[in-house]
């Protein structure tokens, strides 16, 4: 079932794409890859792997596993309006109401079987305990090996050597699981294709912070996060080049994202998954445009290829969600000041320690240089207590304060 | 090293013999409910009860003068209490300590570059340099107050001594509060005096106790007054508390503490990848071994480690037909004391 559905949805973009191919595609072109992947990973003949956000998806793509982070499949779920489902059943065999949605999204859908086995697993510390916990349980259920990145919180010399070598181990399991052999050259190849993929992402980013900004609110929904599954990869040249391209177009003709561009917005952490009509809706009435969401941003330096896993080490410390507070909120008021934004967003998701549990100290910071948020309490995965018009009135007098 | 200058923790990986060792006394800081709730402010009211108390009490500035706070990066939750703390109390001295989640070798290694960075900095807190053979010193006195922790807990819960688990949590939460100098004596003469001090109580049914925070007196005291007798738990304020710590001539003492801190018992945020949910089954094992009839899970509101992994848990005790009890607790006694009628009913089914 899910296969055919990647595969109808690859189809019919590639079709979309093939048909208009001078028009601004990016969108398109990220969706048609995301739609690979999947189908991919339902495959059934794939080698695949099931992650923790913040693993360096560079080294399996150049090990040919197809690999994805597991809230993937929550996002997914909730997008296709299915996810309300399969929260009830993860309930139902007793998974705590309170926790992350996305997680319980995906521990609802293994119980139903509709997870594919992996050939392996791989977990990390990053961003939550709630994720580590979930991947443990598939891989007890899947009875399949697990390894653990342990990601220290921050970038002493002492902690990128302790990041570096797990890396190493991880190639090592890797091996052993798949029998697939490790190759270097194959390795410095996708590093340098992810520091291209990185130049061309800046270079995009760049572009945004342009007043008026060439993007609307919906062009970079999720982009950061899953993109970094194209790392390594022709594929995610292709769709970094393609924002770069379809951005500086509307740049060089003067054209913006948003009509009449009036107020710039940051998002925090995760959008909204399920399908709603927010973000039109506050573009058309207040000509509003989320800018930047805090989870589109390179935080790190371009990977040495002689020396990959260092890079990988640094780039997955540098993390915004990896630490403490003040460095994700330091990074909050950076993205703030470049994009010029007036006021942010903090969807707060229902259940995340990480992104809700930091609500009142990220209020407070970006209080520090001017920038109001608004909190809201929103479940980005469960769409069945969303109270839309409770939520547009908050923004609305949000929008209304930061107009003023 | 009898001192009363405090330093504060919070979690039961911290390592107590380094703070000892330089010079202070380790004060936990527990999640007691008399400070104005205040902590949703500060983080959101979606974090664990215990943090947030916690939490309540530095803003409160409810707690007795310590000279720093050594934070573990155990969970969200306590990374989380890092930032609030020091949100809250920013000229307060305080450390966060990094504590990998699995226990492999690189994990021990890692460990105990850890601990050596909270070595320094709590000397540095003192203004003084540190001696390393202080370090072992306090392991002893560490190691003795281990030994007779157990010594005490298996005589009174063999003997099924009535309010033996209150005596012990009482010495639990005294002994994660004092210097372990002023615990040892006491250690001691209970052990002398423990077949006459307390009666035997043969008519109540042996539980096995297991979860994150509960240290209320009151709280093992409503599990005596509804006829469950703890047999033995594992629980972060009780038995994984103290713990033995070898040391070698040979080896560095930091690596050595590492090592002795990744091989007692785990909570549910620490295990290997190699056996995952083994907390399963470990549990399934301790209630197995102390004769147990029933399982009570004591779990705090919102605790992603344990709560993500209960339902393991739950399944194996099935599998196993071993009952299982589930309180979801919030630090109060309130929420402890409203969960009487389930605990009843449930010690009436197993009798
Ligand atoms: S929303 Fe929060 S709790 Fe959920 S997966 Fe993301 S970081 Fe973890
Ligand atoms: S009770 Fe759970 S969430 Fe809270 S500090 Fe302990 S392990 Fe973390």
């Amino acid at each position: 079932m899910m296969y055919e559905y990647f595969k109808n949805l690859e189809s019919s973009l590639e079709k979309k794409i093939n048909e208009t191919p001078k028009s601004p595609n990016a969108r398109k072109k990220y969706s048609l890859e995301v739609a690979r992947i999947g189908k991919r990973l339902y495959s059934g003949k794939d080698k695949i792997a099931w992650t923790g956000i913040g693993v360096p998806f560079d080294i399996l793509n150049t090990m040919g596993i197809t690999s994805c982070f597991v809230e993937f499949v929550g996002a997914m779920l909730a997008s296709t309006g299915a996810s309300g489902n399969f929260i009830k059943e993860a309930e139902n065999t007793g998974y705590a109401s309170d926790s992350c949605s996305y997680h319980r999204a995906i521990l609802g859908a293994l119980s139903q079987n509709l997870i594919p086995k992996p050939d392996f697993l791989v977990g990390t510390t990053l961003p939550c305990s709630g994720g580590l916990a979930v991947i443990e349980n598939m891989a007890r259920k899947f009875k399949k090996s697990l390894f653990v990145l342990n990601v220290p919180q921050e970038d002493s010399l002492q902690n990128i050597k302790y990041l570096s070598d797990q890396l190493k181990d991880l190639v090592n399991f890797i091996q052993k699981e798949t029998g697939i052999n490790f190759d270097e050259n194959k390795l410095k190849e996708g590093i340098k294709k992810t520091n291209k993929a990185r130049d061309l992402m800046i270079e995009a980013y760049n572009l945004a912070k342009k007043i008026p900004s060439p993007v609307d609110s919906r062009i970079l929904k999720d982009f950061g996060i899953v993109t970094a599954l194209m790392l390594g990869t022709d594929a995610g040249i292709e769709v970094a080049k393609a924002y770069r391209d379809e951005f500086q177009a509307k740049v060089n003709s003067g054209e913006s994202g948003v009509k009449g561009e009036k107020i710039r917005l940051l998002w925090i952490q995760n959008r909204i998954q399920f399908r709603y009509q927010l973000e039109k809706w506050m573009e058309e009435e207040f000509s509003a445009s989320i800018v930047i969401d805090e989870l589109n941003d390179i935080t790190w330096e371009k990977i040495d290829v002689d020396d990959p896993f260092t890079g990988i080490a640094k780039r997955i410390i540098s993390i915004p969600f990896n630490g403490k507070a003040e460095k994700r909120i330091e990074h909050l008021k950076f993205l703030a000041k470049e994009y010029k934004i007036q006021g942010a967003i903090n969807p707060c998701n229902w259940g995340c320690r990480q992104g809700t549990g930091e609500r009142g100290l990220i209020s407070d910071g970006l209080k520090e240089i001017g920038v109001p948020v608004v909190n809201l309490e929103i479940d980005c995965i469960d769409q069945r207590n969303f109270a839309e018009g409770q939520v547009k009135t908050r923004i609305a007098a949000f929008i209304e304060m930061i107009s003023n | 090293m009898l001192t009363n200058k405090l330093v504060g923790f919070t979690c039961s990986y911290t390592p107590l013999p380094l703070i000892h060792a330089a010079g202070y006394a380790p004060y936990r800081l527990f999640p007691l409910d008399n400070s104005k709730d205040s902590a949703g402010h500060i983080l959101h009211d979606n974090l664990c009860p215990h943090v947030k108390k916690i939490l309540d009490r530095g803003i409160d500035n409810n707690t007795p003068e310590m000279s720093g706070v050594v934070f573990m990066n155990s969970c969200d939750a306590m990374r989380r209490l890092f930032d609030g703390w020091r949100k809250a109390r920013p000229n307060d001295k305080a450390i966060l300590i990094d504590f990998p989640a699995t226990s492999d070798d690189s994990a021990i290694n890692f460990f105990a570059l850890e601990l050596s960075r909270l070595w320094k900095e709590l000397w540095e807190w003192n203004g003084r340099v540190g001696d390393l053979s202080s370090i072992k010193q306090s392991i002893s006195i560490y190691n003795d107050l281990y030994s007779l922790f157990s010594d005490v807990t298996s005589k009174i819960r063999k003997a099924r001594l009535k309010d033996g688990n209150l005596k012990i949590q009482e010495l639990y939460n005294k002994a994660s509060t004092e210097p372990p100098e002023n615990i040892i004596p006491i250690l001691k003469n209970l052990q002398a005096s423990i077949n006459s001090a307390l009666d035997n109580d043969s008519n109540s049914v042996p539980i096995f106790l297991f979860g994150n925070v509960l240290y209320e007196l009151d709280a093992f005291k409503l599990f005596n007054d509804c006829g469950a007798f703890i047999c033995d738990d594992d629980l972060c304020t009780g038995s994984r508390l103290f713990y033995p710590i070898n040391i070698t001539e040979e080896e560095d003492l930091f690596l050595s503490l590492s090592k002795s801190i990744f091989s007692r018992s785990f909570c549910a945020r620490t295990f290997d990848p190699k056996y995952p949910l083994k907390f399963a089954e470990d549990i399934l094992n301790k209630a197995k071994a102390c004769n147990a009839k029933g399982v009570i899970a004591h779990v705090l509101k919102f605790c992603d480690p344990y709560l993500i992994r209960l339902p393991i848990v739950r399944e194996i005790l099935k599998e196993n037909s071993l009952p299982l009890l589930v309180l979801e607790g919030d630090c109060t006694l309130r929420s402890i004391g409203q969960q009487k009628t389930r605990i009843e009913a449930f010690i009436e089914m197993l009798r």
